[in-house]
């Protein structure tokens, strides 16, 4: 038993940093206008499956694993400037109905054009095989999925800490009346804000086709891990996304090792657990939301 | 520019009512109205949304061309059939509600359908306490012509004893018998592990890991990094639908398809399509073919022709699924027919025991003991890449298995299952 665990543990943060990204862009898009994107789910399935329609049509993955995002976030600033902008000004649950709306819609959507069934996308044959790491073998691209995420984690960092536009960015989400009074275009900081919550959900959503099955539910499947990510990271902040993110995969992982039927629980056990000792969540700041 | 403030509590209650909301599925389905007034309505009752949508929707275009069929022959005792749709979502208590719905207001004459195991028992047992025949298409749970059968309630699909011992004993000959289990935890998952208990038992075999994984998993990592471990001669995997396309395609990059044969008591077209060629593997039960003489029957004109037309109809091939359908509803038609009436005990007595030849290759009945289709099982070995002249035809079916040989007998049924008609 105790020789798996090292495996698992491995394992577990792998998944975890796959449930960050996902969380990341959930939290970017709260942070600013406090819209529970209920449709971040269907924007990965929809970049997944825009590389897949790509991909079997001759293109190479790696232009569509940067294309079907960036597509996906086209269709994310339409959604934002027709759907969610005019509802910034409510209550958070009209957002939260508008995007869980559109995710019922979408799921639809995606059964009519690419039927109801799976379908097949497999990475490149570059990253398909699995590598020994000594202590196990571990699919190429797992590990692949790994270094995208943390150069994504990265940039992303950069944006908000070293460039204007990020500061801007971190500025509203303490206080936009005060941003919008010195100048600021708080409209234009709210799409591209969503746009870049969009763009990571979509990377993600290409990983995942590649990593995971392909069909009209497959996004909204992942949509619950990343929601727990969050609230035991802390709202507000992006730094708890990646903690919270790499706990539930930790926790899911070592679940299944013990008690294998248990292993869905255990995120929502780690939740409570969570909520009950530091109920702003482990990094979340108390007051921003507030 | 002031928006409202999201504090914590709310968002935790708006979050988890909403993403509940999205992973068990919301209403999406409008009925039909029906457009004659003296047609017989038939109810049908699929999983629409959410996972097991492609098995629905397969299973529904079978039930249309038999629908079909009958109404251009002119219907059932000069009735049409009509076809009342409602969307189950895979969920036991919406399956219960929608049944009771179609019962009460629709005035169905019967219910059809059902992919689930659960959603069938949950169906079988309404169906029962309002007395109404049910026809469970596609629910493969031993529970539903077993412990848990009713005089209303029959099944087409096999059931997982029959699916269990068709391949186990199979599988034990080709690969050994020391075998890893990926158990989907839910009623058709135990029932299947039962089944492969049961023919261990009788071989000498052992199960040397046994993976509960809770329906709907998407990520299988953390069950497939066990299986080194263990050592197994083979990894029966058991899960279906999308849980299938998942769980096949990250063992194929954790490179154990090519260290651990694999195989399992059934697999469908459906979760195949979804799946490259390299991860395409085994030896499985298979229900029905589309492109086999060993499960169409040499020579069987309907077989073809049903091919034939759902080809043409659907612009594409019929799977298992479809097949469940067509059997299904053409069997309870032609009892309604031969009954001469709706009333659901003649209907019944109508439906034992009546030898019958079909789409598939030889004959079929249901048994009167346990109301269960007895119609041969067929085991596959999975062509990744197809045949040359059709990438998609990925069965080459190795054994048959007559229904006889692979069901429990009429004694043993009878010691679970009291049929209690009225």
């Amino acid at each position: 038993m105790i020789e798996h665990i090292g495996p698992q543990l491995f394992n577990g943060l792998v998944l975890g940093a796959f449930y960050a990204i996902v969380a990341l862009g959930l939290s970017l898009i709260m942070n600013l206008t406090g819209t529970i994107n209920m449709a971040h789910g269907s924007f990965m399935t929809l970049a997944g499956y825009l590389a897949f329609t790509m991909v079997s049509r001759g293109t190479s993955f790696w232009f569509a694993l940067i294309a079907a995002p960036l597509i996906a976030v086209i269709v994310g600033v339409i959604v934002e400037r027709t759907l969610v902008r005019p509802l910034y000004k409510r209550e958070p649950f009209y957002s939260l109905l508008m995007t869980f709306g559109l995710s019922l819609m979408a799921e639809e959507i995606y059964r009519l054009i690419w039927g109801p069934n799976g379908v097949p996308f497999s990475p490149p044959h570059a990253l398909d095989g699995a590598a020994s790491l000594g202590f196990m073998v571990f699919p190429t691209f797992r590990i692949f999925i790994v270094v995208v995420l943390i150069v994504a984690i990265v940039a992303l960092a950069l944006f908000l800490t070293r460039t204007r536009f990020g500061l801007r960015l971190r500025a509203a989400v303490q206080d936009s009346e005060m941003i919008a009074a010195l100048g600021t275009n708080t409209q234009v900081l709210y799409a591209v804000n969503f746009g870049l919550g969009i763009f990571l959900a979509g990377i993600a959503g290409v990983l995942a086709a590649g990593m995971l099955g392909l069909s009209p539910t497959s996004g909204n499947n992942l949509l619950m891990p990343a929601f727990v990510t969050v609230i035991i990271g802390g709202m507000g902040s992006l730094f708890g996304s990646i903690v919270g993110g790499l706990l539930i995969g930790i926790a899911i992982s070592l679940t299944t090792l013990f008690i294998p039927a248990a292993s869905e629980v255990s995120m929502y056990i780690l939740m409570a657990v969570v909520l009950m000792v530091r109920p702003r969540g482990l990094f979340g700041e108390e007051g921003i939301f507030g | 520019m002031s928006r409202p403030r999201l504090n914590r509590g709310s968002f935790v209650k708006l979050a988890g009512a909403g993403s509940a909301a999205a992973v068990f599925g919301i209403p999406a389905y409008i009925p039909q109205i029906g457009e004659a007034a003296d047609a017989i309505k038939i109810g049908l009752l699929e999983p629409y949304t959410g996972v097991y949508a492609g098995p629905a929707e397969n299973e529904t275009r079978g039930f249309e061309m038999a629908a079909d069929a009958w109404n251009k022959r002119g219907g059932i005792m000069g009735r049409k059939i009509e076809l009342v749709k409602e969307d189950e979502q895979n969920d036991v208590g919406v399956a219960a509600q929608k049944a009771r719905k179609l019962v009460n207001q629709d005035k169905v004459a019967a219910l059809v359908g059902t992919v689930s195991s659960g959603v069938s028992l949950s169906v079988a047992g309404v169906a029962n306490t309002l007395g109404t025949l049910f026809m469970d298409s596609g629910g493969h749970s031993d529970d539903v012509t077993g412990k848990n059968c009713h005089w209303n309630v029959f099944r087409t699909c096999h059931s997982t004893w029959m699916e269990t011992h068709a391949t186990g004993y199979a599988l034990a000959k080709r690969f050994g018998k020391r075998w890893f289990l990926i158990t989907p935890d839910y009623a058709y998952g135990h029932s299947l592990e039962t089944g492969f208990k049961d023919v261990l038992a009788h071989n000498g075999g052992s199960i040397v890991g046994n993976e509960l994984t809770p329906l709907g998993t998407t990520d299988f990592s953390s069950y497939l990094t066990k299986i080194d471990a263990a050592k197994p001669d083979l990894v029966l995997v058991l899960v279906q639908g999308d849980d299938y396309t998942n769980c096949l395609k990250q063992m194929n990059q954790f490179g154990l398809l090519k260290k651990y044969p694999v195989g399992g008591p059934q697999v469908e077209l459906e979760p195949l399509y979804g799946l490259s060629p390299e991860a395409r593997q085994g030896y499985w039960g298979i229900e029905w073919y589309y492109k086999s003489e060993k499960t169409l029957g040499k020579g069987n004109a309907v077989a073809h022709k049903f091919v034939a037309d759902t080809i043409k109809r659907y612009g594409k091939p019929p799977t298992a699924r479809n097949a469940f359908g067509y059997i299904t509803l053409d069997r309870l038609a032609q009892a309604m027919n031969d009954a001469k009436s709706l009333d659901p005990v003649k209907v019944a007595r109508a439906i034992e025991n009546v030898h019958f030849t079909s789409i598939f290759a030889g004959s079929g009945y249901y048994r009167k003991e346990d109301h269960q289709l007895m119609w041969p099982m067929w085991v596959a070995k999975i062509r990744p890449d197809g045949t040359p002249g059709d990438k998609l035809d990925l069965f080459d079916v190795t054994d048959v298995n007559a229904a006889e040989a692979v069901e429990q007998t009429i004694a043993e049924k009878e010691k679970v299952c009291k049929l209690g008609y009225p």
